[in-house]
């Protein structure tokens, strides 16, 4: 139960930047999701909340007392890992128990922590065997244990999933959410998957070269992306970009088009629109924005995912389930004028 | 056969001839040994070789009751039991240092220690027999143990060092955000993780430690701390000439066990042997 | 699917007290020194064991010590090695033997490794080599001794089967007794070679050697152009560790031979041993002692350090 600021933290190696001047508050009971591509910087932050890595500036607080020098095991942070790092000489239980072993638990009292946390994860009829024994979403469900037994301050949750099939994820990222909701917990997560990011974090920190791009909830960071990056970083197919430029008010680009787009500058410019807010039009004689010829056609079964070559670039559009065609063929598609973003073409930051 | 695994153009024939003509010549001198050892003294140095001695025991009861040879055993044991504690209690925390730390001269100390192996005995044997000699250490088998550590010390630290390295970093940092102080870490996650190269390390220094001469020469004189390897060479027994007979007992009664327990670690010999620099 | 398990941690207070302790300030200086602290005591005790005999030789090479008190005697004992034909035979003894030994021991465990490790039936074949490595040098030696020289069991085969009409004379020729040395030595340690090189081809990638074969490779081609490369790194590191024992070679020559005939087959281990112990000529002794400590270091700076960089990749 802890409240968290990091206050300009940086990490270095010599010349090489890992963390570039961070700032981020995480409330209390939060669940942050730390996003981005590997090498962005997100699991260097995440170690030096962790205590294992040490900030070559800024200040970290817990609840407003500076942890830097502050040991990691003296933190009460538990960490679920990518490899799930379960002591391999150890039984499932010794693992789950080891936490309150170090903490000096009263031995009764240890037992029972142990039961109840495997029983939250589903694991009680395993606890005599060694990880080695165990599925991978098994060991992953027993690290998590680990980390819950002792109810820390903070969680602090590593790609914990990214090693695990994709249906066997999807389970453990609802069983990740509701343990947290109910334990009232502090947790950082870290991951690359954005579907992991949308769908469990209450806020989302997009970090890209070591520095954070954006703050803000799902539905910010997809609805109103502060940039270029955030913007092609979320959603799947990810945003088209197309650059061009403002005439008179509209929008210009090689076989593209948008009216009366509403920016007040002139010249230059990026747009940017989701491949859900297109959609293909019968006739070329009715309105459309854009036109291109079909490059690939994958059905997905509950949409069909169209790639259009217009002029040197690919863009993606999400028709119909039932929509399908010939490579080659010409298609029309217009824009849901509603959802378009501008951004600067230089800095590619959004242009309002 | 169908599963022997062969390259286009690799004649059969030729590996199985190759490797068992070595194969003969790595056994028959040990055979011809062995049999030595069961023969009476009178039937090892003739004028024509005999190859089909009669059996005796002379040499069986000659080691026991003529020469204190569980003493020997005793000492060899005890020193070579000795040097490997002595080792493991140093060299876990320096292979500890040397794997899981970022410092400033960790390469250097790395390889210093590493160096210590290329020593040749002979250089350092006056010193350390006028070091212990004013120690009055000499004749003791602490001294003994106290030399077999130092010469074993750098094999097992690389060995182990190079065992730990292969431990996930996840392990400690997990361990140490469940509250695991860097002692404690080591002790009740390293060490049980790398016990097979613990063990491994501690067979390789037992071979070399067997394998010692120089030192033992020296630093025993007197049979008070003879071990097998050095008893043998004096088993010459003044104007009975050498006892080739003792002698070829004695060479097996130290071989079993190391084959034994060699071949128990058999997966792991190469890696020691090259002190972990060659993982197989 | 776990509505029954979770139900529980509902009605169990989610506040468990497990012990919270006040944050705890780690001192700086222990963080900074600690790896240190840990690796000292090994570091200390080789110190002990290389360094303070290292210092204590190259004082004693400057005197003359036999039983009674040092007489310094400046440069004198290096003056005299110079010109000691005794010395330089020892020295060049052990690199001949050396060599040839290790050269020896090098093709046949790589041909051996290479018949041996896609064999069915390799790890028989590797505890049967393994043998002579684990006898007591000195009981090798005995066996050596024993069928060479004091049963003549080797001449005798020999004339068995016609080759020689009568008994060799080993123990009076030089190359004899240098030959017998050698092949006490790859008899003994080959297979310390064969088990690395048995590793490292087990190690190798089977792919690239599929690769080569859809390519057309002849396995012969294989084991020049890929596997041999390869193992380069490996060879070198076994080499290395292999090179360094034999030149500290010494029972054998402290049993078989004693060094001789005609000091032939003195190494420069016995050459010390010899002059300090049997002779008792100490100062004498450190000095060849500090010459030996200095090509051990050139080398170890030079090949050692190179040879274990590039296997540790």
């Amino acid at each position: 139960m802890a409240q968290i600021e990091l206050k300009g933290v940086s990490k270095r190696w010599g010349a090489v930047w890992g963390v570039r001047k961070v700032d981020i508050e995480i409330a209390d009971k939060e669940l942050l999701v730390l996003l981005g591509p590997s090498g962005c910087g997100k699991t260097t932050t995440m170690r030096m909340i962790a205590g294992l890595e040490d900030p070559s500036e800024g200040e970290i607080t817990f609840d407003g007392e500076v942890m830097n020098a502050v040991d990691a095991r003296d933190r009460d942070v538990a960490m679920v890992f990518q490899g799930y790092a379960l002591y391999p000489n150890m039984s499932i239980y010794e693992n789950i128990r080891f936490p309150l072993r170090m903490r000096n638990v009263p031995k009764d009292k240890q037992d029972e922590l142990v039961r109840r946390a495997a029983k939250m994860v589903e694991l009680s009829d395993y606890l005599n065997r060694k990880p080695g024994a165990l599925s991978g979403g098994q060991r992953q469900r027993a690290a998590l244990a680990r980390a819950i037994v002792r109810e820390p301050q903070i969680f602090l949750m590593d790609e914990p999933l990214s090693n695990l099939d994709a249906q066997l994820r999807q389970a453990m990222r609802v069983q990740i959410k509701y343990i947290q909701r109910e334990l009232q917990i502090t947790t950082v997560y870290v991951t690359h998957d954005q579907i992991e990011a949308m769908t469990l974090a209450d806020r989302i920190v997009v970090m890209q070269g070591g520095a954070v791009q954006q703050v803000g909830t799902p539905d910010e960071i997809y609805s109103d992306p502060a940039n270029t990056f955030v913007a092609s970083f979320i959603g799947a197919p990810p945003m088209n970009l197309i650059d061009g430029m403002i005439k008179d008010g509209n929008f210009v680009a090689d076989h593209v088009e948008v009216p009366d787009v509403g920016i007040k500058t002139t010249g230059q410019i990026r747009l940017g629109i989701r491949p859900e807010d297109c959609a293909v039009v019968s006739s070329a004689e009715q309105r459309h924005n854009m036109k291109g010829d079909v490059y690939g056609v994958e059905p997905t079964g509950d949409m069909t995912v169209l790639t259009l070559r217009v002029g040197e670039k690919n863009l993606e559009i999400k028709a119909d389930r039932d929509y399908r065609s010939e490579l080659g063929v010409q298609e029309n598609v217009v824009f849901d004028t509603n959802r378009l973003y501008f951004f600067d073409s230089q800095s590619g930051e959004r242009v309002r | 056969m169908a599963s022997i695994r062969r390259v286009k153009g690799e004649n059969l024939y030729i590996r199985y001839l190759i490797l068992s003509c070595w194969g003969l010549f790595c056994l028959m001198p040990v055979l011809w040994f062995l049999s030595i050892g069961f023969r009476p003294r009178t039937e090892i140095i003739t004028a024509q070789p005999i190859y089909f001695p009669t059996l005796s025991l002379d040499a069986w009861h000659m080691i026991w009751s003529d020469w204190p040879m569980a003493k020997y055993l005793r000492n060899s044991v005890a020193a070579i039991f000795g040097s490997v504690m002595i080792d493991l209690v140093l060299a876990i925390p320096a292979a500890y240092s040397l794997s899981r730390y970022e410092y400033r001269g960790r390469e250097d100390i790395g390889f210093y220690i590493l160096s210590t192996r290329m020593m040749a005995p002979a250089i350092v044997a006056i010193p350390i027999f006028f070091l212990f000699r004013n120690l009055g250490l000499l004749d003791t088998i602490w001294a003994l143990m106290l030399v077999y550590a130092a010469i074993n010390l750098s094999i097992v630290t690389w060995i182990i060092r190079s065992y730990m390295t292969d431990i996930p970093r996840e392990l400690e940092d997990a361990a140490r955000t469940d509250g695991a102080g860097d002692l404690r870490i080591l002790w009740e996650i390293i060490i049980p993780a790398i016990l097979p190269g613990i063990i491994t390390a501690a067979v390789i220094a037992m071979i070399f430690v067997i394998n010692e001469f120089l030192f033992t020469l020296l630093i025993a004189s007197t049979p008070d701390a003879y071990t097998m390897s050095v008893a043998l060479a004096n088993f010459t027994g003044g104007s009975d000439g050498v006892i080739y007979n003792a002698i070829a007992l004695v060479a097996f009664l130290a071989f079993v066990p190391v084959f034994l327990v060699v071949i128990a670690i058999q997966k792991h010999l190469s890696r020691g042997l090259t002190m972990g620099a060659v993982k197989g | 699917m776990h509505d029954s398990s979770l139900s529980d941690t509902r009605s169990a207070p989610a506040t468990t007290a497990v012990t919270k302790t006040r944050f705890r300030r780690r001192s700086k200086w222990l963080r900074a020194w600690f790896p240190y602290l840990l690796v000292a005591p090994a570091v200390i005790y080789l110190l002990g064991i290389t360094l303070y005999p290292g210092i204590y030789a190259i004082v004693q090479s400057f005197y003359a010590v036999k039983f009674g008190p040092w007489n310094p005697v400046g440069f004198n004992n290096y003056v005299k090695l110079w010109g000691d034909y005794q010395f330089w035979g020892a020295l060049w003894n052990t690199l001949l033997m050396g060599t040839i030994s290790l050269t020896l021991q090098c093709v046949l465990a790589l041909t051996l490794a290479f018949h041996a490790y896609r064999d069915p039936w390799v790890r028989g074949w590797r505890i049967i080599f393994l043998v002579p490595m684990l006898f007591m040098p000195s009981a090798v030696a005995f066996i050596y001794k024993l069928m060479f020289l004091d049963a003549r069991v080797f001449s005798d085969i020999l004339i068995r089967f016609g080759l020689v009409d009568g008994n060799l004379a080993i123990q009076s020729s030089i190359w004899g007794s240098r030959a017998l040395l050698i092949l006490t030595d790859v008899w003994q340690w080959t297979p310390f070679l064969f088990i690395i090189f048995v590793a490292a081809l087990q190690g190798q990638d089977e792919e690239i050697e599929e690769a080569a074969r859809l390519d057309g490779a002849t396995w012969a081609k294989i084991f020049w152009n890929i596997s041999l490369p390869l193992m380069r790194p490996v060879i070198a590191v076994a080499l290395v560790i292999r090179g360094i024992d034999i030149t500290t070679m010494f029972a054998n020559v402290f049993i078989v031979t004693k060094g001789g005939p005609a000091f032939g087959t003195e190494t420069i281990s016995y050459f010390i041993y010899r002059t300090g112990f049997k002779f008792f000529n100490f100062g004498y002794a450190s000095a060849a002692s500090v010459i030996m400590l200095v090509l051990t270091i050139i080398v170890a700076q030079v090949v050692v350090k190179r040879a274990f960089k590039s296997a540790r990749g």
